[in-house]
């Protein structure tokens, strides 16, 4: 049975176009955002309404998107573009200025085809190829404070570190309260889904921060009062499922509902619209510089080379999170035309192959056409691991 | 009640639907049918022939596992499993040293890994496009104008082996025209196509690593020429089927009917 609180957050969900709506009457500008690193605690500490943009799963928003971009771009991006051309999209309605990383090029690229297109303002967040050298830090605290001085251009208020510290503050513990909802979700007495925790995590990028972790406690609150501390065990026959790859934005069911379906079981992820880039952030100066140096340590994104496969974060972190959430498989989930994690597709399937851990790649895109294919592969899959059982 | 204990595998395929009845472990009989719009329909008309083969009734069956495309209309069935895991326990059945298999049905084709007792243990379909497949082979002999039995040993007489660049239906059909029109021989193009396919198959089993011994199940499986083409791409040698090995999915369905028969459920 869903928690009661849910519905709640879907209700808030629903009504909060109306408030940007009227947030922008009274004079509030709203960022429309994409991508891996913008810190958005600039964004909401100056007073900005932090909204990521983006959603999934709409071939005819992808075709639309295709009339501006090669039909050879990833299929997220013509997303992107024909939302911003077909302009029904409330949030997309209700954005006064975007601001995109160059985490992944076809990100940016994005950004300036909107620029030219759709004649929309844009701040760009340059990021290093590289993070593990100290020149890819200074270089990335430098674009995080001109990113900043941009940002107070926009809002007409410099950046107030008492605010900042605050709004740090309240990440923290958005943070802390989104880690602790996902080892419930894992957990023999699934009082909470891994499909729902991902919905509550997507809400996180619409509604206000405050009242968002307001949300998340209710979350928790309701989950400790009917089931105490999260203790994850594998139950007989699950095949629990771990989610890599490509983004999965808000729209985009295919997958999962087929994973679903089929009698899997998804208990984690580290996708990049999902629970990645809330670990591992440790802000210790509470600075525009401080919020680079911590993002910059964080798992970097796919589209950023496996330097060492030895020392990378992202296959360590991968292989903690399979473990701490138990789960017997993984499938990634490619893009089409996503090529940060198309290539690494066969690499991180013979990686993970060492230490005994099945990978299923699926490969797709917002049409439906390849939807029985993918439910045999992921079937076949699910047999698999409850097979080895 | 029926004191026979029969099982059946129901295997509806895109272009094929095979049945096969085993008693007591060994196959009691079987059918071929073309699968037609209706796929329930198929499986049920599929079932009767078997059955009919095998000199039994319907009540005769304890239990049906229905697998391959058309197992998502299959009211019929009392479980059904995908065609991956069919093909792996009906390869082991029939070939227990089986380790690998290249299955290629009428618009799929899949690189199959297995243990000694006949579980998947990886697995790569081809993506989306019908390459590979026995669609693919369907439509190039069409361009040759002859059936799709012939297509192996016509190109068992080539001379040379024509390289034939894309695997793409449609682009292979029109390159295959643009040959002929210049005059090269069909048989030297089939082998051609052949090989392009068995490329392909090679991609796939890079993902998952190839072992001996392979066996070669599906439709196309009948198919001499693919079958050469395969061992001299990849450098294998290619297990002798004892069964058609068309009906392979549908023999792995019938042996897990019978083992979940026994195991009640």
């Amino acid at each position: 049975m869903a928690l009661k609180i849910i519905d709640t957050i879907k209700k808030r969900l629903e009504e909060r176009p109306n408030e940007l709506i009227k947030a922008r009457k009274e004079g509030q500008k709203v960022v429309g955002w994409q991508g891996y690193n913008i810190p958005e605690e600039i964004i909401y500490a100056l007073g900005l309404i932090p909204i990521r943009l983006g959603v999934g799963g709409d071939d005819r928003l992808v075709e639309i998107g295709a009339r501006y971009i090669s039909t050879k771009n990833c299929v997220f991006c013509r997303e992107t573009v024909g939302l911003f051309a077909e302009n029904k999209d409330p949030y997309i309605q209700n954005t006064d200025f975007l601001a995109f990383d160059a985490t992944c090029l076809q990100t940016y690229r994005t950004a300036e085809i909107l620029q030219y297109y759709f004649k929309k303002e844009i701040v760009i967040l340059g990021v290093p190829r590289n993070f593990y050298w100290p020149e890819a830090k200074t270089y990335f605290t430098k674009e995080v404070e001109y990113f900043t001085q941009r940002l107070e251009e926009h809002a007409g208020v410099k950046l107030d570190s008492n605010k900042l510290a605050e709004t740090i503050e309240l990440y923290n513990l958005t943070r802390k309260a989104i880690i602790k909802i996902y080892d419930y979700q894992a957990t023999k007495e699934r009082l909470i889904s891994w499909e729902e925790t991902y919905d509550i995590l997507q809400a996180g990028y619409f509604l206000d921060r405050k009242e968002y972790l307001g949300l998340l406690e209710e979350v928790l609150e309701e989950l400790e009062e009917k089931q105490g501390r999260p203790v994850i065990e594998v139950d007989e026959d699950e095949a629990r499922i771990f989610i890599s790859g490509s983004v999965i934005p808000p729209g985009d069911k295919k997958l999962i509902d087929i994973i679903k379906e089929v009698g899997g079981r998804v208990v984690g992820d580290d996708l990049w619209s999902g629970l990645i880039p809330y670990l591992n952030v440790e802000i210790e100066d509470y600075t525009p510089a401080g919020i680079a140096l911590a993002y910059i340590n964080r798992t970097p994104h796919g589209a950023l080379p496996y330097l060492d496969l030895e020392t990378d974060r992202r296959i360590i972190r991968m292989k903690e999170l399979i473990k701490s959430f138990k789960a017997q498989g993984v499938i990634y989930h490619t893009l089409r035309y996503c090529d940060p994690y198309t290539f690494k597709a066969k690499e991180t399937k013979d990686v993970l192959q060492q230490d005994g851990i099945p990978l299923l790649e699926i490969h797709t895109e917002y049409a439906v056409s390849d939807f029985e294919a993918i439910r045999t592969r992921v079937e076949a899959f699910v047999e698999m691991i409850k097979n080895k059982q | 009640m029926s004191k026979i204990e029969a099982f059946a595998g129901v295997d509806v395929g895109s272009l094929g639907t095979k049945v096969v009845i085993l008693v007591a472990g060994e196959i009691a009989g079987f059918s071929i049918i073309p699968t037609g719009i209706n796929t329930e329909e198929n499986g049920l008309n599929g079932l009767s022939g078997a059955l009919e083969n095998a000199g039994l009734d319907r009540e005769d069956l304890k239990f049906i596992v229905a697998t391959g495309y058309g197992r998502i209309s299959a009211p019929y069935a009392n479980k059904t499993v995908t065609e991956i895991t069919c093909h792996a326990r009906g390869a082991h059945y029939l070939h227990p040293q089986t380790r690998s298999i290249i299955d290629m049905g009428g618009q799929d084709c899949k690189a199959i890994r297995l243990d000694e007792n006949g579980n998947v243990t990886d697995f790569a379909m081809n993506d989306k496009c019908a390459a590979g497949t026995g669609r693919f082979l369907e439509v190039m002999a069409n361009v040759f104008k002859v059936s799709l039995s012939e297509l192996g040993p016509l190109s068992l007489t080539a001379t040379t082996i024509l390289p034939v660049s894309s695997t793409c239906t449609v682009f292979a059909e029109s390159e295959t025209v643009s040959l002929l029109a210049r005059g090269e021989k069909p048989e030297n193009i089939i082998v051609g196509i052949h090989h392009a396919i068995a490329n392909r198959v090679g991609g796939m089993f890079s993902r998952v690593g190839i072992e001996s011994d392979v066996f070669f199940s599906g439709g196309v499986a009948k198919n001499i020429g693919m079958r050469r083409a395969l061992e001299e791409n990849l450098k294998i040698k290619i297990a002798e089927p004892e069964k058609d090995p068309q009906l392979v999915g549908a023999i792995g369905a019938a042996v897990i009917a019978q083992n979940s028969w026994k195991r009640g459920n």
